[in-house]
């Protein structure tokens, strides 16, 4: 277990001039969960994005399953490896839930149609929405699109997950039912990277804790050293905001 | 109000005034369908161009969008007509003159190449509408540059496009008008020929507005019904 599944090297991003992200480095192994908090703007979803060379970093690399993300020459490929779930689900509207899922294995990867639609009825199954495959993304509610969204993320048997704030746009009754899919994908042993301010999941479900602010990881720990005693000021400012707003 | 005519409705199924009309409602259809083809054609290809990478394919696209859409297009088919013929080298220019049907050719070229130009635009206003996060959904599954607008974008923005898409086409049957000014037989220029030998502009021009009212309605029709074909359900109109 000593090669990391991904390793964040002085990990350098700037939108024009603005430093988004400033020498991150990091290392993940394969099979945690890692719940990444920091309040707005610290520079969270543009850490994912770099993960998947959604963005073009300018400084330092990543490595991904051994291999730098700089020298990559098909992003396809790499981003065939890792899926990414998001705020707002960005479900395609105009396909079913069942094309949705079965859109990227069948053109990206090639798989016969029947092959793929057989993973994804197994994936919308597990995902507790298998009777909605039919249906169009517009005729679900909030909680079962990102549950689609996951299973559409799974289809591609992803190495590794990327959640970017996954329940933020859900109405609280259906938190629950996607962070259980959660709880579950973490349990079986895919490694993820979860940027969520539900700090309940965090702390059962989390490995480590990191917690990131004006472009910089400042402190990351396992979770209950994190949630007991957060040494950077900032993590402890922070978490005192989140826990007690409730 | 009094007024002073008596309409003769009857004349207009007389030859000469029956054969120019049909006549000129063939020709603007037909001028109009080819033009549309073509300007669908050319316009997709420059929207494309305009959403890839290459900063040359780019600048070339906008150029193309700013130069066609911003001249009149009465002036461009004037200088398709009378000043681009100048412009070949001698025996091309030759065998240009030498064509049949050389005003109509220029209406098609002038009409396509103006319409492109909006579809064009369309396009990319169309494609603007989409939602950022469906190209990192596309993308973050693995989808190539391609593929995404593919099977992702294009068929998502297709949708949202199709009123102002319907309008363009019903631009292009309006702006099919402005042929007459180079000699093209169209049923603008049949009204005029009408009330010119029958001094009847009122019975002439009602049939040439007839025309193209009913080619609008046929459009609105199939719109609407192509919008009730492709609607998506549970998606509610954005805009
Ligand atoms: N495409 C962009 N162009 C310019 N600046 C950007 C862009 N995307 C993000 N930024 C800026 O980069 C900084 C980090 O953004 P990022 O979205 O990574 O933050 P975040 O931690 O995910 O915040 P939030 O909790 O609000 O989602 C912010 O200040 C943001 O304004
Ligand atoms: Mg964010």
């Amino acid at each position: 277990m000593s090669d990391p599944l991904v390793s964040i090297r002085n990990l350098g991003l700037r939108y024009g001039t603005f430093r988004a992200l400033e020498d991150v480095s990091a290392d993940f192994s394969r099979g945690t969960c890692i719940v990444i908090c920091g309040p707005s703007g610290s520079g969270k979803s543009s850490l994912l994005r770099c993960i998947n060379r959604l963005e073009e970093f300018q400084d330092g690399d990543v490595v991904f399953d051994g291999a730098s993300l700089r020298a990559c020459r098909d992003l396809p490929r790499l981003r065939s490896e890792i899926g990414m779930v998001f705020q707002h689900f960005e479900l395609y509207p105009h396909l079913s839930v069942l094309d949705n899922v079965t859109l990227a294995p069948r053109i990206a990867k090639g798989k016969p149609r029947q092959e793929a639609e057989e993973t994804a009825r197994r994936l919308l199954d597990r995902v507790g929405i298998g009777d909605q495959a039919g249906k169009f993304p517009g005729e679900l509610s909030g909680g079962q699109q990102q549950r689609a969204a996951i299973a559409r993320a799974l289809a591609l048997e992803p190495k590794l997950m990327l959640f970017d704030e996954p329940t933020s746009a859900l109405d609280p009754e259906m938190i629950a039912e996607v962070l259980r899919v959660m709880r579950d994908l973490a349990r079986n042993g895919m490694t993820m990277l979860v940027v969520t301010h539900e700090m309940a999941f965090a702390r059962e479900v989390a490995d480590e804790i990191v917690f990131m602010d004006k472009g910089r990881i400042v402190e990351r720990a396992e979770t209950a050293r994190f949630f007991s005693a957060p040494t950077a000021p900032r993590a402890r400012e922070f978490l005192d905001r989140i826990l007690h707003r409730l | 109000m009094n007024l002073n005519y008596t309409f003769n409705w009857g004349m207009l199924l007389v030859d000469p005034a029956r054969s120019w009309i049909l006549n000129g409602i063939a020709m603007t259809i037909g001028l109009s369908l080819l033009a549309w083809v073509f300007a669908l054609a050319i316009g997709v290809t420059i929207g494309s161009m305009r959403m890839t990478r290459s900063r040359w394919l780019r600048f070339l696209g906008g150029a193309y969008v700013e130069l066609f859409r911003n001249v009149p297009l009465l002036v461009q088919l004037f200088i398709w007509f009378f000043v681009f013929p100048l412009l070949l080298p001698r025996d091309w220019m030759m065998a240009w003159n030498g064509l049949d049907h050389v005003p109509l050719l220029t209406a098609l070229i002038g009409l396509s190449l103006y319409m492109a130009a909006r579809v064009a635009e369309q396009i990319r206003s169309g494609i603007a509408a989409i939602p950022k996060g469906q190209f990192a959904a596309a993308r973050s599954t693995g989808l190539g540059e391609f593929q995404v607008y593919r099977h992702v974008i294009a068929p998502y923005a297709f949708r949202v496009m199709i009123p102002a898409i319907a309008s363009e086409f019903m631009t292009t049957f309006k702006n099919s008008a402005l042929a007459l000014t180079i000699g093209v037989a169209e049923i603008t220029y049949a009204a005029r020929s009408i009330e010119s030998w029958s001094f009847r502009g009122i019975e002439a021009f009602t049939v040439a507005s007839a025309t193209y009212m009913t080619t609008t309605a046929f459009v609105v029709l199939f719109m609407g019904w192509l919008e009730r074909r492709l609607r998506i359900p549970g998606l509610i109109a954005r805009r």
